[in-house]
């Protein structure tokens, strides 16, 4: 019996026990192949998928080294059908390749016949192929013509099939825009300059990073590499404005140059920065924004926040098969599942930082995360017990009992930057007043945000209440505290990512220790408001942050 | 082999020693059943064509091609085969007593079956060869090849040409046939070795390599019979009407063990062939699988007791579990169906892992030309089967893979032991993992046992928390349902406290702690009574919570205290209904104690299992009947008549096809048409389908005789 810290389980999930002495070395081993699903404290859990296995395999890996690499590392004996299908998976990447072709344009050819044969006959593709060409020049199991429009549909149609096709129609230059980096007071980091380089020679892709490690300096270095007009599409305003500045001051790019397609302004400039909201946003059935796409050549087109990306961008998106295209993100893990559209409408994942970069990064942000439970009243509590369903979350989130608590907590991290962040309206503005606390609400103007944004960044205010709006706020650097009275974050994704981005690891102390940031939840006991809270629990530990149950009574 | 020619087949059996007749009934075992009286009697029986069939069956090339010669009258040293060889063929060929006396004759149903055309003489053979057309010798060459007759309607072509030429003999109105002279040229031309079977295609792989991936195979498909039947045991499919599983059961079972169908038809069909599932009846009196009460004594063996009954029974299944999911006809076929058996499977498995076995040490079939090169070799081995049979040797081989009898292409050295007939526990026992007896509890509620756990921990923990994934570890997810559950079960708080901090290797996490408060705190504060189906709480809220959710009014709930809610409902139906609202009653008896609910389990009574044929084999069982008919040949010798005439049928019929086999005169009582008996003097050539067909003296013409007919038999003179 081998003794290595790796369980390789029937149902194609890869159980890491962290605390063997291998460990390190088998992660670094699988990383490239298997998607981390939970990192608790001390088993981690990977999921081998087809998609990650052609990822892998885009990147240079073959199957006889996943296997090897699982045999190496397993402790009992892999099932054999596991690693048969692994080699069958792999052996699907590339059979078929998208061609350019002097007089047909594009090309879908493949060198066997009979997994051309079955492509080529399946009603999915059918409409999508002209006519067949034969006697291709390296093609001897058939070649078929494609019309270009088609490129992006083929392949997500090809992926479907489980057929994956290997891009080489390569991409217009589009039009021509100086850029350069501007390294004067900084330099790229190693790591940036590698994921920004594998991109470049992979042609499209998507780069995975930490947050935190800097990914719109990965844009900004591939845009530097592909010199030319650059589309860069973000999910909101703040971000949006983030990117201007973040390009303005470490590239040759003037404000001029950069443009902003919102909804307040639409502006398109050689660099423009749109938003996925303005986008999608559809009017009598068409969406008007959608020729913003076409309204340059574009030479490059940044997707941030790749799992994020909203469905209909994907359909956008598959009319840009011919230009570059760069996704970055901080997971390949999609809510909806659409992993595999983002593997073949963006192209496969080009980059991936090794762990021990992730940690330095702060990845897992040294956060404490407590959960602090208070009993309803008595009379509280008939009243959840008799109101109707869609009432009860409501009531069981804005129980005064929470206010109470809310203070309590404020006053023990009196001088800290706090915020309180809450879902209901009325809550918060009982909390603001029962605090004495600016407010900023989906009404407050961008205006007022940024100014009270500023205030509470440089330390002029140490205490704000937000509603959901923070949430998508990407820069509020500083924040200590959070306590959380109500509202569900949208999908568990998100509300990690968010948390990560409220609790940035803060400056070390004197004593080179970090302060970890407090992270508080406060949560009715016996009611909806707990079944929310414990999908928080699950996921935060899954995720790896510590996470404490504490009674309003022992605080 | 006796020194002096015998007369009769009968007279040289008489004249075997003891060994040379048991190694004719261990090589010809259907010969002994049941065993025959005497000498004469057995001589009779092993000429009887379905036996021959049998025993030619069972021949390899050398031996059918040695015995081709004999009956073509060549000296079979001219077949270009090394003399030793030659004489060890012809010396297995005697101990079948497929051919005898001195020189070696083959028996009249040999020579009836195999007989070829002679063909043209051996020396032109050659030379129409060389002038033939090209299509005339691919015909020749694809007869050759496959040992088949040609079909040809009579039609003008190059069948024809051959036919002309005596290259082909027409046998009958569609058949032609490759005469013996042309068929040694054509084998001569091909290179075609018939002395030694061609080598199976070997890598080198290490034998340990193939133990671990075989080992695990043997875990997993212990880990899925047990998944498997202890869902059926709980959830029993629905036995189809023909017999067998429907195809959507067969497809669930597959989601459930995270296997493709044919996997589960495999381990369902090795589950029901270990007698671990049977048909039976649920309470509903449906016809259903349920798993026997053989799989609870199963269950308390070791891994390897476990996979060692699920291995002997897939090595001595006669059923074809690869045609599942395919169609025989045009009839969709199913796990457990009982059109499944085939007489020859069996035979067929022994053979591929006899093959397997034979390897080199630490070598594997060769990928891509490995099965291709056994198949060939089980063709060299048996020559005589039908072709398509051969088609299952690849399937065969995934199954033994599945199993953990073989492994990357490869005999494990515990399957080897298995197919031999000894223990492989010990063997196994090694290589599977240890049972572990701790778990690894996370603050995310799962916990992980990193190794199969031992039972009784496992069962404790599939009580209080819910299996989230399998394999060499397991995965288990601690919710507020599965905590309940144990709480139904009659567990307290502080047991399930105890159980978690007792059995896990890290710290129990906090919020562990808080959920199996947070369900005790909630469980029981309901209490249902039984007889009058009352609620009652102490927890005044908590029944207003009650009366108030959606769906209770259908409960018909009257609150008749503050504390108390009572229902017309049956406790059966109010129940469930009470729990799916997110409540956790707890029943009452009717004294006042909790009642514990334990889930229903099923079983069917095993079936009695007689193993098929084995017995017949045995050596005990050969001794008894070569001692029986020495025994039977004593006290026929003991008769003044012995060999010389005969009336009872058995030894009418015996007495016949000797006097045929070695050309005799026989007097024979025969009943003619007008019922009167009359003598007649025959020379039998052939006796078959109750008829004997003999020359007859007095006509001077081939007759039939009837063997009803026949009044007595013997010698003239």
């Amino acid at each position: 019996m081998n003794d290595g810290p790796l369980i390789v389980q029937s149902d194609k999930t890869l159980l890491l026990e962290v605390d063997h002495e291998q460990a390190d070395a088998c992660r670094k081993a699988i990383a490239p192949f298997a998607e981390l699903e939970r990192s608790p404290e001390h088993i981690h859990t990977y999921r081998l998928t087809p998609l990650g296995l052609w990822n892998a395999r885009a990147a240079g890996h073959d199957a006889e080294q996943v296997v090897n690499v699982l045999l190496t590392f397993s402790r009992y004996a892999v099932p054999h059908a596991l690693l048969v299908d692994v080699a069958e998976t792999m052996a699907r990447y590339g059979r078929l390749r998208l061609d350019k072709h002097p007089t047909h344009g594009l090309v879908l050819a493949s060198n066997d016949r009979a997994v051309f044969e079955e492509v080529a006959r399946s009603k999915k593709v059918a409409g999508m192929l002209g006519e067949r060409l034969d006697d291709q020049p390296g093609a001897e199991g058939g070649a078929v013509a494609v019309h270009p429009s088609q490129r992006g549909n083929l392949k997500q149609a090809l992926l479907k099939l489980g057929w994956p096709a290997e891009d080489f129609a390569g991409y217009v230059d589009g039009e021509a825009h100086a850029i350069k980096l501007d390294e004067s007071d900084w330099t790229l980091r190693a790591y940036q300059q590698e994921a920004a380089d594998s991109f470049w020679h992979g042609g499209s892709g998507v780069v995975v990073l930490p947050c935190g490690a800097g990914k719109t300096l990965v844009g900004a270095a591939a845009m530097a590499r592909a010199q030319a007009t650059t589309l860069i599409l973000v999910t909101n305003t703040v971000s949006a404005r983030q990117w201007k500045s973040e390009l303005v001051r470490r590239t040759s790019l003037t404000e001029e140059e950069i443009g902003e397609y919102s909804g307040a302004r639409k502006e398109i400039r050689p660099v423009t920065i749109a938003t996925y909201q303005v986008l999608t946003m559809r009017r009598k059935g068409v969406y008007p924004h959608l020729e913003l796409l076409d309204a340059r050549d574009w030479g490059l087109i940044v997707y941030d926040e790749v799992h994020l990306l909203p469905a209909p961008i994907f359909r956008m998106t598959a009319d840009l098969q011919a230009r570059r295209r760069i996704g970055l993100t901080a997971t390949l893990v999609r809510e909806d599942g659409r992993e595999g559209d983002v593997f073949s409408l963006i192209g496969p994942k080009r980059y991936d930082a090794p762990w021990k970069d992730i940690e330095s990064q702060g990845w897992i942000a040294p956060a404490d995360c407590v959960e602090v439970r208070v009993t309803l009243p008595e009379g509280e509590r008939l009243a959840y017990a008799t109101a109707d369903p869609d009432e009860r979350y409501r009531l069981a989130s804005c129980t005064h009992a929470k206010t109470l608590v809310a203070e309590q907590l404020v006053k023990q991290h009196a001088g800290e930057p706090t915020l309180v962040i809450g879902q209901y309206l009325d809550q918060l503005d009982e909390l603001a007043e029962h605090l004495d606390a600016p407010v900023i609400k989906g009404d407050t103007t961008v205006k007022e945000r940024e100014r009270l944004y500023e205030a509470f960044r440089t330390g002029e205010l140490d205490l704000l209440v937000v509603s959901k709006v923070a949430n998508f706020s990407v820069d509020l650097p500083g924040a200590a505290v959070a306590i959380q009275v109500s509202g569900s974050f949208g999908s568990r994704q998100e509300e990690a990512q968010r948390l990560g981005r409220l609790l940035r690891p803060k400056a070390k102390g004197p004593d080179g220790t970090q302060k970890p940031a407090r992270f508080y939840a406060i949560v009715s006991r016996d009611t909806v408001d707990a079944d929310f809270a414990q999908n928080r629990q699950r996921f935060l530990a899954e995720q790896g942050y510590a996470y404490r149950i504490v009674d309003a009574a022992d605080l | 082999m006796s020194t002096s020619a015998p007369r009769t087949l009968a007279d040289q059996l008489r004249g075997w020693s003891e060994q040379q007749l048991s190694a004719l009934l261990d090589a010809r075992p259907d010969l002994a059943a049941p065993a025959p009286h005497d000498s004469s009697q057995l001589a009779a029986r092993v000429v009887v064509k379905a036996s021959v069939l049998r025993a030619l069956d069972g021949l390899d090339t050398l031996e059918l091609t040695v015995l081709q010669a004999v009956v073509q009258e060549t000296d079979p040293a001219a077949l270009g085969v090394p003399a030793e060889a030659v004489e060890q063929a012809l010396d297995r060929l005697r101990t079948l007593a497929l051919v005898w006396g001195s020189p070696d004759r083959p028996v009249l149903v040999v020579r009836e079956v195999l007989r070829l055309p002679d063909g043209p003489p051996p020396e032109e053979v050659p030379g129409l060869l060389e002038r033939l057309e090209p299509p005339a010798r691919t015909i020749l060459d694809h007869l050759a090849e496959t040992r088949a007759d040609g079909r040809w309607s009579g039609a003008a072509g190059p069948t024809a040409d051959l036919v002309a030429l005596g290259l082909l003999v027409h046998v009958d109105e569609r058949h032609v046939r490759l005469p013996w002279s042309v068929r040694l040229e054509l084998d001569a031309a091909a290179g075609r070795r018939v002395d030694a079977p061609p080598e199976p295609a070997t890598s080198e792989r290490a034998q340990a390599l193939v133990d671990r991936a075989a080992a695990g195979a043997a875990f997993e498909l212990v880990r899925r019979t047990e998944l498997l039947l202890d869902r059926w045991g709980t959830h029993p499919p629905a036995a189809l009407k023909a017999g067998g599983l429907g195809v959507r059961e067969l497809r669930t079972t597959a989601a459930l063990l995270h296997v493709e169908p044919d996997v589960a038809a495999l381990v369902i069909e090795t589950a029901a062939a270990a007698g671990l599932l049977d048909q039976g009846m649920t309470d509903d009196v449906d016809a259903a699988w349920l798993p026997t009460d053989a799989y609870d004594s199963w269950l308390l063996g070791s891994p390897a007791r476990r996979w060692l009954v699920l291995a002997r029974a897939w090595l001595a299944s006669p059923r074809l579990v690869s045609a599942v999911g395919g169609r025989i006809g045009d009839k969709p076929v199913n796990a457990l169906s009982p059109d499944l058996p085939r007489s020859w499977l069996v035979a067929l498995r022994n053979d591929v892992l006899a093959e397997l076995a034979d390897l080199p040490a630490d070598h594997a079939l060769a990928a891509g030309t490995g099965v291709a090169s056994l198949t060939q070799r089980l063709r060299w081995r048996r020559p005589r089967r039908p072709l398509a049979r051969l088609d299952q040797v690849a399937p065969m081989l995934a199954e033994a893979a599945l199993l953990g009898i073989a492994g990357l292409d490869a005999m494990s050295s515990f399957g080897r032991l298995v197919v031999a007939g000894e223990d492989p526990t010990d063997a196994l026992e090694r290589l599977l993992p240890a049972p572990v007896d701790h778990i690894l509890l996370q603050a995310d509620l799962t916990a992980i046992a990193p190794g199969p756990l031992e039972q009784e921990l496992a069962r404790k923990l599939s009580l209080v928390a819910d299996v989230e994934s399998r394999g060499g570890a397991t995965v288990y997810r601690f919710a507020a349902s599965s905590v309940r559950r144990a709480f139904d079960a009659g567990w307290s708080a502080a047991e399930v406290h105890d159980f978690v901090a007792s059995t896990s290797r890290t710290p129990v996490p906090q919020s562990l702690s808080y959920l199996v408060d947070d369900v005790s705190r909630r469980f029981g504060t309901l209490r249902a009574g039984h007889a009058e189906s009352f609620l009652r709480s102490d927890d005044e809220t908590a029944l207003t919570e009650l009366m108030h959710a959606t769906g209770a009014e259908s409960l018909r709930l009257r609150r008749i205290a503050p504390t108390v809610v009572v229902s017309d409902v049956p406790l059966g139906t109010l129940l469930p209904r009470i729990r799916e609202l997110g409540l956790a009653p707890v029943v009452e008896a009717v004294d006042g104690t909790v009642r514990v609910a334990r889930p229903d389990v099923f079983r069917a009574r095993s079936r009695r299992r007689t193993p098929a044929g084995a017995g017949a084999r045995t050596a005990a069982h050969t001794a008894a009947v070569v001692s029986a008919i020495r025994v039977g040949d004593r006290s026929t010798a003991g008769r003044p008549t012995r060999g010389a005439s005969a009336s009872t049928p058995a030894d009418v019929i015996a007495m016949l096809r000797q006097a045929a086999e070695s050309r005799e005169q026989l007097v024979i009582g025969y009943v003619g048409n007008d019922g009167t008996v009359a003598e007649r003097m025959v020379t039998p050539e052939r006796v078959e389908g109750g008829q004997v067909t003999a020359y007859d003296e007095r006509s001077d013409s081939q007759r039939s005789f009837s063997l009803h007919r026949i009044t007595a038999v013997s010698r003239p003179g």
